[in-house]
């Protein structure tokens, strides 16, 4: 067990290594003159000079991979070139309101489907085909309509929720919920839609399965043995489609973020892209690819837990 | 948009003057009418030969660190200017030297008169900055002024919303009219457009498409025209495309636009068409120059053919930032006149490229600052809008007589120019866009000549 977590740990330390090195050497070739932007088309050379000098953008590129990384190790992501901000301060203040919307979303996305899909799965017929017909729907509509719905309708006219700006929690839960609510029901949609598929899907096949005619035999109701055996049975790959819905929904916060105009990592990873940034995106990069890192190795441990036959020694 | 660094040294203004001014004073203040007033500075005077600034300063400002100013702050502030990253470091050029001859007198010597130097002390050139924070770590992100407002660093999401609390101290307390600000930055149109109609904003500069939703959202629309729009024909000498050497042909060019449907296309109506790159408020202007070049094609062919253009190609540069309708409607106006053009995506490059001098002629937006500093962007042989380096002997003489004459001749000469340069058809402008500043039933706002942003201290709780 310690010795599968390490070697998970260690093998992540590696993939982020290999993330942050790529990402850095693609930003750093598509970046163009970097100082140029930052000071603007109108400005002198020596004053382009002075801001590459000033960001040691005058190093062979090696040198300035070399002092990110070694700086990055040691926990300083450096400061933004557009706007001086510490990089780490910017990431984590932003990092707080997305993984809040992301977690909502997983959260209400994992609770939904398992609701409906058990309701599908076993009540079959027209139930089984509106689920499934509504989810093909909930799939196939874009994200961003949803959300410019959603804002029209409950911000805009029925005014139960802020259209725009974040609160944090720490300064009123009630503010932190009207300005969340939207863009987590926004996010979870499409990936409850996905999510019911797969959970309905094995369910079924569960269900079909001999022990669970042994069960019922053996006199368990009908709902200890959905909830408590056929669930545990299905829930291996409704997990993993779960940890891949969570990674993805962190590109679906992007636009949402735009739309609501909330200060997550979306926002500066659109703009701090746009920029040629590389601070702030190499930021971001090291903060997602981590937060990568640690979905997959919990999912790895929760299907141990589900799963005694997948159990890793 | 949101700022780049606050340090004074590296700020910017236009657009984003709001951001610094709440935490920087200038030593002048503008009116919104463009006039100049005392604000760090009580008073100021030039020697006969206006190459000597003599600014007397205020001896009860403290920045909020405690601080005194003086004119040693001063002086080193307006030298970190010049010499840092600002995009208006230009704005001081002319400074040669600035000496703080006691804790209350700043004298400023300038290499050459230059009659705008004293607005550039009303903007981002004299942001007042603690000299105590220049070693700061964070002083990209953290400013000490002696503004009306000090930014709340805990509340403020850098590049999304930055908030301000009132300064306690501050020493003229007529110009604070809010206990506290924020200043939201949008990162695109519809969530701008959320905000205005779900009231959460008291007041914005939003798009023109944008106003009819708005004004039913209950705000007020204060329109206001800053920009001209049209082509600038940079290559009066016909260095890449001989054919725009012919006064003739750029005349042609002013012919073939129909600027009153560019105008209804483009801008929804919204605007006033115009020949000329000087705005209404300026003494160069002179309205009826605008008739100067009607729509008339037939006119415009009868000049190309004239001048031995009947054919003419022109090779210019396109951008995604700009409506692509415009670019094909430029293709087609000047096509019924005999023009062939050749677009070239320039991409994000676009600004970078007409500066290098790659394209002979090009669409553009551009402000309509005050006289001295629209010479210097777009008319004088060294401006960045003249990347050509054009140079016409009338020209440069109207322009001394503008740089060192009386106040009479400076006007006569501003306007004898303009005519010029509307004549000798050194662009080819269509309209004077307007802009919009909506404000919501909570607050008045004036509006300034030569900003697109109003004032920070311009906007008032409505009684």
């Amino acid at each position: 067990m310690y010795r599968f977590v390490l070697r998970r740990l260690l093998s992540g330390v590696l993939l982020l290594f290999v993330i942050t090195t790529v990402a850095y050497l693609l930003l750093y070739a598509g970046g163009g003159d970097i100082a140029r932007r930052i000071v603007g088309p109108t400005a002198s050379d020596a004053q382009v000079a002075l801001k590459a000098s000033q960001l040691g953008l005058d190093r062979p590129l090696v040198v300035q991979y070399w002092d990110w990384l070694t700086s990055a190790l040691t926990g300083d992501l450096g400061r933004s070139w557009f706007n001086g901000q510490l990089v780490s301060a910017g990431v984590s203040s932003r990092l707080s309101v997305t993984l809040s919307l992301v977690l909502g979303a997983t959260i209400i996305a994992a609770v939904v489907s398992v609701v409906v899909a058990v309701w599908a799965a076993v009540r079959r017929g027209w139930v089984d085909r509106a689920v499934q017909l509504v989810g093909v729907l909930g799939f196939a509509i874009p994200g961003f309509l949803i959300a410019l719905g959603l804002v029209s309708l409950f911000a805009l006219n029925l005014k139960w929720f802020k259209a725009t700006g974040y609160v944090p929690i720490t300064t009123s839960f009630g503010g932190w919920a009207g300005t969340v609510t939207l863009p987590i029901v926004a996010l979870s949609i499409g990936c409850i839609a996905a999510v019911v598929q797969q959970i309905r899907g094995s369910l079924i096949d569960a269900l079909r399965q001999d022990y669970v005619r042994t069960l019922r035999a053996r006199g368990l109701s009908f709902n200890r043995v959905v909830y408590k055996h056929v669930l545990r049975n299905a829930g291996g790959p409704a997990l993993a489609v779960l940890a891949v819905q969570f990674i993805g929904l962190l590109g679906g916060a992007v636009i949402v973020e735009q739309i609501f105009a909330l200060p997550g990592l979306g926002q500066i990873t659109v703009a701090a892209t746009g920029q040629g940034d590389i601070p702030v995106v190499m930021g971001v990069v090291v903060a997602t690819a981590a937060i990568v890192v640690i979905v997959n190795l919990i999912i790895d441990l929760a299907q141990g837990w589900l799963n005694p036959k997948v159990r890793l020694s | 948009m949101a700022p780049k660094s606050f340090a004074a040294a590296d700020s910017d203004f236009a657009n984003v003057s709001p951001f610094y001014q709440a935490v920087y004073d200038t030593l002048l203040r503008m009116e919104p009418d463009g006039t100049l007033v005392p604000m760090l500075a009580s008073e100021w005077k030039y020697n006969a030969a206006k190459t000597v600034l003599t600014l007397k300063l205020r001896n009860d400002v403290k920045f909020t660190d405690g601080t005194a100013f003086n004119a040693d702050a001063a002086k080193q502030n307006l030298e970190r200017f010049k010499a840092g990253t600002s995009a208006d470091a230009q704005f001081l050029a002319a400074l040669q030297s600035a000496r703080a001859v006691d804790a209350t007198t700043l004298e400023l010597t300038l290499s050459a008169p230059d009659p705008a130097f004293l607005g550039y002390l009303s903007k981002d050139a004299s942001f007042m900055q603690s000299p105590a924070s220049f070693a700061n770590a964070d002083i990209a992100t953290n400013p000490v002024g002696s503004g009306p407002y000090v930014l709340d660093t805990a509340a403020t999401v850098t590049g999304t919303s930055y908030s301000y609390k009132r300064n306690p101290d501050y020493w003229d307390k007529d110009l604070v009219h809010y206990d506290n600000l924020i200043l939201n930055v949008y990162p695109e149109q519809t969530s701008l457009l959320s905000a205005v109609k779900s009231g959460t904003l008291n007041g914005s500069l939003i798009d023109i498409a944008m106003i009819q939703e708005a004004e039913a959202a209950g705000y007020k629309n204060n329109p206001f025209e800053g920009n001209w729009v049209g082509l600038i024909l940079f290559d009066r000498a016909g260095t890449t495309n001989p054919g725009l050497k012919d006064v003739r042909v750029r005349q042609a060019l002013n012919y073939a636009f129909d600027t009153k449907a560019l105008l209804d296309s483009v801008n929804q109506g919204r605007g006033t068409t115009t020949t000329q790159v000087f705005p209404p408020s300026s003494d160069a202007y002179d309205e009826s120059l605008d008739s100067r070049y009607a729509y008339d094609p037939a006119k415009a062919k009868a000049l190309l053919t004239e001048a031995g253009y009947p054919s003419l190609t022109l090779k210019m540069p396109s951008t995604p930032l700009v409506n692509s309708a415009v670019f094909a409607l430029i293709t087609q106006q000047l096509k019924d006149v005999g023009v062939t053009v050749e677009t070239v995506d320039a991409g994000n490059n676009f600004i970078a490229d007409l500066l290098a001098a790659k394209y002979a002629a090009s669409y553009m937006i551009l402000e309509q600052q005050s006289d001295w500093q629209l010479i210097n962007m777009k008319i004088a042989p060294n401006a960045a809008w003249n990347p050509y380096k054009y140079a016409d002997p009338k020209v440069e003489e109207l322009v001394k007589k503008i740089n060192l004459g009386t106040e009479e001749e400076q006007k006569s000469s501003a306007k004898e120019l303009n005519k010029y340069i509307v004549e000798q058809a050194w662009f080819a402008p269509w309209y004077r866009p307007q802009n919009s500043f909506v404000t919501d039933a909570k607050t008045k706002v004036e509006l300034q000549t030569g900003n697109v942003y109003p004032f920070i201290w311009s906007f008032t709780p409505a009684a």
